[in-house]
């Protein structure tokens, strides 16, 4: 438990690096820290009952994307810049620098699994938040219906 | 016959989606916001097509002898700055429901582009809390962490360097990656307690195309395959780029030093 709370300082303070860098508006680098915070113990989370690498990604980027679009409902901004920093935390870098390393080393059991570990996470990231997007826009949608038919 | 003020109204439409596209929102974000500006106006058909190269927008009054207006602006060279990219939100979103005047909404635009970034020391400090905080995620100690934030540091200046001049964006990230390998394999061999491994891993961050990735899956989301695709490739190539990059440099380490890694 305390180690969760030690990972969920250190992605805050690297999705503030993010933030840094690309410029989110001063008032809501705070907003985007929670998310990749929360983001990032979904994904360790995941990891930590067992699951693979892909699973747990998709696991972070659907926490991420429904974060940021409660988020984008309640303060008024675009969702991309809750989006953005937050989900760098699980974009597999370390992957990738592992593919290099094994491919170095020509290992090509070791470069195949990971190239596949890669594309899946990259792929999870996609599907997670493709999912939580599709949803908002269907319950917004709904939302506007309803209140147009009152 | 071209109607000045129509013309007005298009530039404006055109200059908000110029400075969307260029600092990181998706497509579909600027063919709304360029339809909603023009609406705004009373143009009621208008027709847009924004990819991450270029906007496409045609207009017309409706009537049989109008002329139909088409306007092609070519997007080169992308940053990401998400504070402009909320600005225009919100100006596009208080242009169309208060009066304002186009001439007032053109001078809106150009302070709204002119924006400078963070000052550099910042932007500095916010590439070294990358690099030294995920060094340290992906199982560094306390000399990673104090490595990785000099080599953040290092390339994220080198990077910002390299961009004033007209480089490829994937010869910039394979030569900050390559820098950072360096600098990190060098750190192995002299700092006590140092790991390459992790100290590449949290300077690679810095460049990982995030900005990339999501804007393509909102893409696709959205139903512009073009795109989508078209972005989806850019993330992947940059992503083989900075893999090449730390691949290069560790692999010139071991033929001259013959230090296993």
């Amino acid at each position: 438990m305390m180690n969760m709370a030690i990972q969920f300082l250190l992605a805050m303070f690297a999705t503030c690096g993010f933030c840094i860098i690309f410029r989110v508006p001063v008032k809501k680098i705070i907003w985007c820290m929670i998310i990749g915070g929360f983001g990032w113990i979904a994904y360790q989370l995941g990891l930590f009952y067992g699951n693979s690498p892909a699973v747990s990604c998709f696991f972070g980027s659907c926490v991420v994307g429904i974060l940021s679009n409660l988020a984008s409902r309640f303060i008024k901004e675009a969702s991309t810049i809750f989006i953005i920093p937050s989900i760098i935390c699980l974009v597999p870098g370390s992957n990738i620098y592992y593919t290099m390393e094994s491919l170095i080393h020509e290992d090509t059991g070791e470069f195949a699994s990971h190239v596949t570990t890669t594309l899946l996470m990259a792929g999870t990231i996609a599907a997670g938040l493709l999912i939580t997007g599709s949803i908002t826009q269907m319950i917004r949608s709904i939302a506007r219906k309803t209140i147009r038919q009152k | 016959m071209i109607n000045p003020y129509q013309k007005k109204i298009l530039l404006l439409a055109v200059h908000a989606g110029e400075i969307m596209l260029k600092n990181g929102a998706e497509t579909s974000r600027v063919e709304d916001t360029i339809t909603r500006i023009c609406k705004a106006c009373r143009i009621d058909r208008i027709e847009t097509f924004a990819t991450p190269t270029g906007i496409f927008i045609s207009l017309d009054k409706g009537g049989e002898n109008d002329d139909t207006q088409t306007f092609i602006k070519r997007i080169r060279g992308t940053t990401t700055d998400l504070n402009k990219v909320s600005k225009i939100n919100s100006f596009s979103r208080e242009f169309t429901t208060t009066d304002l005047t186009v001439e007032a909404g053109v001078e809106s635009l150009k302070e709204i582009e002119n924006e400078k970034p963070y000052p550099m020391p910042v932007r500095m400090l916010g590439a070294a809390m990358i690099a030294a905080f995920f060094s340290v995620i992906f199982g560094g100690g306390a000399s990673d962490f104090c490595v990785a934030l000099i080599d953040g540091v290092l390339c994220y200046t080198l990077s910002c360097f390299l961009s004033k001049y007209p480089i490829n964006p994937f010869i910039i990230s394979f030569c900050c990656c390559g820098v950072a390998a360096f600098i990190a394999l060098l750190a192995a061999t002299t700092v006590p307690g140092a790991s390459y491994s992790s100290i590449i891993i949290g300077t690679l961050m810095i460049f990982v195309p995030g900005v990339a990735i999501t804007n393509s899956i909102r893409d696709f989301l959205s139903g512009d395959m073009l795109s989508g695709v078209s972005r989806m490739m850019e993330a992947f190539l940059i992503a083989v780029s900075l893999a090449s990059g730390v691949g290069f440099v560790m692999k010139i380490w071991v033929m001259l030093g013959g230090i296993t890694l």
